[in-house]
């Protein structure tokens, strides 16, 4: 069975480390972008199942991305989970009308990450 | 902490709470005792332990006690179970009732997640519940009663979507919502002290709590809960939890981890 495959998108290198390795423990193969336009080059060839999105990042911020996704062609299909430090509960109302699947609020840790992967059916 | 003293907070917590205080919880009672000591005005660990056994004081006593149950929870948590509760069993239970509503018990309910989460089950079902939720621990139950979880608690286990459409936020924290509020009402139990009335249950939820009960006290904390139990009503244990080995009053949902239906009273009479 090919591996379930997860981007994560993320302009902290640290973030994106952390988030790697509860990811790949899920059983995903991982890969990384550092903003919403690098995101959006690699979803043009190959559309993961799962991917991890900040919020504000340089270039293109994670809205702009997920708007972008959802209207390329099989971009409704991966589930989409925002994960960020903005938790004002209008904000996070807005980006789940955007489309995205669940909402992280940074800090989290694995066992929180876990419980979200499942709750959107991605494990 | 010396040998002698893990060896007395063990009895106490067996012949108290029910609670089995394996020996490799000894560094992590420490750990929990030290607030406790600060609290209580002992200068150490120790000195608080030496004064509770010259002198047992019942609130010194149950401090010390509360702070060493495993108040490990989390919303949602072996979710499946909540499925089946939500999807299937409300569903049936609230249309076998006519609107009357259904009753739930959560049996050491630490600090309120699961009482939470089968409220929202409930009225995502749209099927009327009372939520009874006990808990030992005061603090614990505190806590719950205060419905308000932080960030990293509210999110493990709830999606998003979930947590906004039944809390509220104020400042750094998530506060249940009225509506929840009203379906839940938090009191203080200990699970080894039989019934004192009639008052049953349609559902029980006790998950991982009697795992982790002193195995010569499990078999009455199980009959505790069985008399509290209508007759064909559902025990939920953790998805690796069963009743003892002997007993006959529950059998096991086949398909469904941790699901048990109570034996109506006379074919347990005839077994």
């Amino acid at each position: 069975m090919t591996p379930r495959t997860c981007l994560i998108v993320d302009d902290s290198r640290i973030i994106r480390k952390v988030a790697r390795r509860i990811v790949e423990g899920l059983g995903f193969e991982v890969d990384e972008a550092a903003d919403g336009s690098e995101a959006l080059a690699f979803c043009g060839g190959v559309i993961p199942e799962v991917i991890l999105l900040d919020w504000s990042m340089p270039v293109m911020d994670g809205m702009t991305f997920l708007r972008r996704l959802r209207a390329l062609p099989g971009g409704m299909a991966p589930k989409v989970l925002f994960c960020t430090i903005e938790t004002r509960a209008e904000r996070i109302a807005e980006a789940l009308l955007a489309g995205a699947d669940d909402y992280v609020m940074k800090p989290f840790d694995g066992e929180i990450l876990t419980s979200k992967f499942a709750e959107v059916g991605a494990v | 902490m010396s040998p002698d003293d893990f060896d007395r907070l063990q009895s106490l917590m067996a012949s108290r709470a029910g609670f089995r205080l394996t020996r490799d919880r000894m560094k992590l009672a420490e750990h929990r005792l030290g607030p406790v000591a600060r609290r209580e005005g002992f200068e150490t660990v120790d000195a608080m332990l030496g004064s509770l056994w010259a002198r047992p004081v019942a609130s010194l006593g149950w401090a010390v006690i509360e702070a060493l149950l495993n108040p490990e929870t989390w919303f949602r948590r072996d979710r499946v179970s909540f499925d089946t509760l939500g999807k299937e069993l409300l569903p049936a239970l609230g249309k076998a009732r006519g609107g009357q509503p259904v009753k739930i018990w959560s049996a050491g309910c630490s600090t309120g997640q699961e009482a939470w989460s089968l409220a929202i089950a409930a009225q995502e079902a749209g099927v009327a519940v009372e939520i009874v939720a006990t808990d030992l621990s005061q603090r614990a139950l505190e806590k719950a009663r205060s419905g308000a979880y932080t960030g990293f608690e509210i999110q493990r286990g709830l999606k998003a979507e979930t947590m906004l459409r039944h809390f509220d936020q104020a400042e750094d924290a998530w506060i249940a919502r009225a509506e929840l509020r009203a379906m839940v009402h938090f009191a203080r139990a200990n699970l080894v002290d039989a019934p004192t009335d009639a008052h049953q249950f349609d559902i029980i939820f006790c998950r991982h709590v009697l795992g982790d009960a002193d195995p010569a006290r499990r078999g009455e904390m199980f009959d505790n809960l069985e008399r509290r139990l209508i007759d064909d009503g559902c025990l939920f244990l953790g998805p690796d939890e069963q009743p003892e080995n002997d007993s006959i009053a529950f059998r096991p949902v086949a398909g469904r981890k941790g699901l048990f239906v109570k034996s109506p009273a006379a074919l347990r009479r005839v077994a």
